[in-house]
């Protein structure tokens, strides 16, 4: 087909979907004009000059670098370990990593306060002090949270290894320890870098980690350092030379990871795996039981802490509270709206970008559309928040206004590029089969979308999901455009945690992770129908 | 098969449109206070102030709480303009000149003439509110080597002690002054020495309040009134006010009101409101803090037995205004060393 023709067929079809990227693109840009044109040189200087900013880029940068060398020091072997042993509660130790993945960042900090804070468990139990706030309490939250996203990268890795090499190491009778050496290590070193990076800028962003455990201005990363210049000092300047700042070392930290990141084949599974029994010795089963149960060590004692205040009767007084439901349902008034919308905008990508699958003159426009989308990694969002601020501030719009708009829109954007990593594949590959089928039948707009929903319904429903737990669980945006009126569950935990009023900030916790569970469910069922239910 | 998905697109839409009539069906009849936490609180003068203030005006007044008091003023030069609020409560003289410079801020009609500050009160964009000296708190029960004097705080490396960051919070920032005042250009040095034993710095002042009410620390920052609750509502003598030879910083909280305020008119009675016995009487046991008219023999006997400054440090108002930045600037740079 000509460039011509396919210009005229599909633009038509296609312009709302070109307005909405578009729209997506100008806001984007926009914001990050706002900023930029607050700078001018003096601010610089005057930013530039001070040594504490010096100093909190240095925290942030080594904070980060620990806390994805911690994680992945404990992920190696903890990774070896589980594809090692089947044992049981295997399966349920994998799902455990899955669950850190998506708890509320806020949630997991209130079950790491509860066990390790000044009165928590550990220090109740053994009179042991345990300096939480500060570089400890930071990498301690980090660790938890990355460690489990590292174990699943290196499982991923890990299972690339053929099935052949297992079967020759077992013919040669390696050990454990050479096992690991001469066929784990060097698979798993492949995909090292690319997890190093992703962990390192996951946590050089971090914001509710540092401001709920920093504890003071000594440990405080640029992210926390740019909503204080906003809500401490009203210092624009200073927060929009900051938010560069932060946008500069993410976009490196972002071109190194794509560079490093290890690709992997898209349908894989664990179950296919199967294992060659090695030599087995006692110091290995030492080895492994050792990491499995340090892993579990980090990870089990704060969710177990969320649950307990089930059993309290204050848990009753809380949810009998107004602000509770005030909170619960700002927070419903947010996550519905932002996972739809970014749906939405996760739609439109999808209708260009496979429209310009494989065609000549526009084959080149996909991953470009991908990498758009995915603007919120090098753009954090306290940081589009703030160029948001900027901008409309700039027309002459009282940003606080439009609040509740500012925080759906971000949390939406937020979530974008985790719905497209789901959502794509499924389209591209209806694309790539019935692409000639629906064409030379003349099937087209909604009555295609009609063959096409029972196809891909689970795929948009995993999505919506995971947009879903995305903006129920933010704690950035609603941090900085929060107000009496508009108080999420997860902003009104901070400000518990911040008072430390810990057994009702635990209360909270569970109604947000049964809110995040209904949810999650419903919308699996609602939208991926019975089957996936 | 779509519905499911399209009703769901619905509610969101509907629940989207129904937030914004939320925002939009405001009372007329409603003054809106910004003030900080513990002001509004339960236990504080707030509820009290309302009730009195609700049965002259006919009105409702409606509190919007902030976590810290300098949070006030950012948060209305956040909003701008088209900020809801009509009065702010629980600034300080310290902020006065950075408050005044946001244009926000509009003139009082208010009768200051009966105020009874050091050296009267003129400021016609401020009405003051309560008055009192910082000092820090500690457990007589728990503490026996109790300091004499803010060098003292400072330099005994034995103490844990709580204070409120300055860029957040009156006290926080009044202890900046006082260390300014006390060690002039050492200060760094002194904050340095200070941070070493720091347990933490909060927020607000009812944050580390809270804290060192169960126990984290040995001297927390807050009023040499600050006792007198202790006595009077819990009958409890064992916190005091570490005393000060060098002298005390004094503080004056103030309120103002907006010149974009939606409801000039209630703006305007609550600020004349403030000089009057409705206000001021729940000042001294609500906020524990000095009234700033004369109230007679109401005040309650415990204040009598508080430890009184035996000279007044004070830094002149410009020279905050123009220095503040700096100096905050100056403690960030010695605490995170």
């Amino acid at each position: 087909m000509r460039v011509g023709a396919l210009g005229s067929v599909f633009m038509m079809n296609m312009l709302p979907a070109i307005l909405v990227i578009l729209f997506f693109t100008l806001i984007g840009v926009a914001s990050f004009a706002a900023l930029l044109l607050f700078q001018d040189l003096s601010n610089w200087q005057q930013v530039l000059s001070s040594r504490y900013i010096w100093r909190l880029l240095n925290f942030s940068l080594w904070q980060a670098f620990l806390s994805s060398l911690i994680s992945l020091l404990i992920a190696i072997p903890v990774t070896s370990a589980l594809m090692h042993r089947r044992f049981w509660g295997r399966d349920t130790l994998l799902q455990l990593f899955s669950i850190s993945l998506v708890v509320p960042t806020i949630v997991a900090i209130l079950g790491i306060v509860v066990v390790y804070g000044q009165s928590g468990w550990i220090t109740r139990a053994t009179g042991v002090e345990i300096p939480l706030y500060g570089l400890f309490g930071i990498l301690l939250a980090h660790v938890f949270f990355n460690m489990p996203l590292a174990v699943r990268i290196l499982i991923q890795a890990h299972s690339l290894i053929p099935v052949g090499q297992w079967r020759l190491s077992y013919q040669l009778g390696f050990s454990r320890w050479n096992l690991f050496c001469w066929v784990e290590w060097p698979y798993l070193r492949k995909a090292l870098p690319g997890a190093f990076l992703l962990i390192f800028m996951l946590c050089f962003s971090s914001f509710a980690v540092v401001l709920s455990l920093g504890g003071g201005p000594k440990s405080s990363t640029l992210e926390v350092a740019i909503y204080q210049a906003l809500k401490f000092e009203f210092d624009i300047a200073k927060a929009s030379v900051l938010s560069l700042l932060q946008v500069f070392v993410c976009s490196l930290v972002a071109v190194l990871v794509y560079r490093f990141a290890y690709h992997y084949q898209q349908d894989f599974s664990l179950k296919r795996l199967q294992n060659y029994p090695v030599k087995d010795s006692i110091q290995a089963k030492c080895f492994d039981i050792g990491f499995l149960v340090f892993a579990l060590l980090i990870l089990l004692p704060p969710f177990i802490a969320i649950l307990t205040p089930v059993f309290s009767p204050l848990f009753i007084a809380t949810l009998e509270q107004e602000a509770t439901w005030s909170a619960f349902w700002v927070t419903i008034k947010i996550a519905v709206p932002s996972a739809a919308m970014s749906l939405g905008l996760a739609m439109a990508f999808v209708v260009v970008s496979r429209a310009c699958m494989d065609r000549r003159g526009f084959a080149w426009l996909p991953s470009k559309l991908e990498y758009l989308g995915g603007i919120i990694l090098i753009l954090p969002s306290l940081v589009m928040a703030t160029g948001l601020f900027l901008l409309l501030r700039n027309l002459g719009i009282a940003a606080f206004d439009l609040a509740y708009w500012v925080v759906v829109w971000v949390n939406a954007i937020m979530a974008l590029p985790f719905v497209l990593r789901v959502v794509l594949p499924t389209f591209y590959q209806q694309e790539k089969r019935y692409r000639t089928l629906y064409q030379s039948l003349g099937i087209h707009g909604l009555a295609r979308f009609r063959l096409e929903w029972p196809m891909v319904r689970q795929s948009v429903a995993q999505a919506t999901a995971y947009a879903l737990l995305l903006s129920l669980g933010d704690m950035s945006v609603i941090a900085l455009f929060g107000s009496q009126g508009l108080t999420s569950l997860p902003l009104y935990l901070f400000q518990l945690i911040g008072s430390y009023r810990i057994e009702q900030g635990a209360c909270i916790a569970v109604l947000l992770v049964i809110v995040c569970f209904a949810l999650f469910s419903a919308c699996n069922r609602v939208i991926g129908g019975k089957s996936n239910a | 098969m779509r519905k499911p998905f399209i009703t769901s697109l619905a509610l969101a839409t509907l629940a989207g449109l129904s937030f914004s009539s939320v925002l939009q069906a405001e009372e007329n009849k409603t003054l809106n206070v910004y003030t900080y936490d513990s002001f509004a609180s339960d236990w504080g003068p707030g509820p009290k102030i309302k009730a009195n203030f609700e049965k002259e005006c006919g009105c409702t007044l409606n509190y919007v709480t902030l976590d810290s008091s300098v949070g006030i003023l950012s948060r209305v030069q956040l909003e701008g303009g088209s900020s809801k609020a009509d009065v702010l409560l629980g600034l300080d003289l310290n902020l006065m000149k950075t408050a005044k410079d946001s244009g926000l801020i509009a003139e009082h009609q208010v009768d200051t003439s009966q105020v009874t500050t050091p050296g009267g009160w003129t400021d016609n964009s401020f009405v003051p509110f309560d008055q009192g000296y910082f000092a820090f708190i500690y457990n007589t029960e728990t503490l026996k080597d109790v300091p004499k004097s803010l060098k003292e705080v400072v330099e005994n490396q034995d103490l844990s002690i709580i204070y409120q960051d300055p860029r957040t919070s009156t006290p926080g920032l009044g202890l900046m002054l006082w260390m300014k005042s006390v060690y002039g250009d050492d200060a760094d040095q002194a904050w340095q020495t200070l941070a070493s034993h720091t347990k933490t710095v909060t927020k607000g002042w009812y944050d580390g309040y809270s804290m060192f009410l169960k126990g984290e620390a040995d001297l927390v920052l807050s009023y040499t009134t600050s006792p007198a609750y202790h006595m009077v509502v819990e009958n409890e003598s064992k916190y005091q006010a570490v005393p000060a030879s060098e002298g005390f910083y004094p503080q004056i909280e103030v309120a103002a009101q907006l010149k974009s305020a939606p409801n000039p008119v209630l703006a305007n009675q609550f600020m004349a409101f403030i000089l009057t016995q409705g206000f001021q009487s729940e000042v001294a046991t609500g906020n524990w803090m000095f009234p700033v008219i004369e109230l007679g023999d109401s005040l309650p006997k415990a204040f009598s037995g508080l430890e009184q400054p035996a000279k007044v440090l004070t830094l002149p108002a410009d020279q905050v205004a123009v220095n503040r930045k700096q100096w905050i600037n100056e403690w960030l740079d010695s605490v995170t060393q």
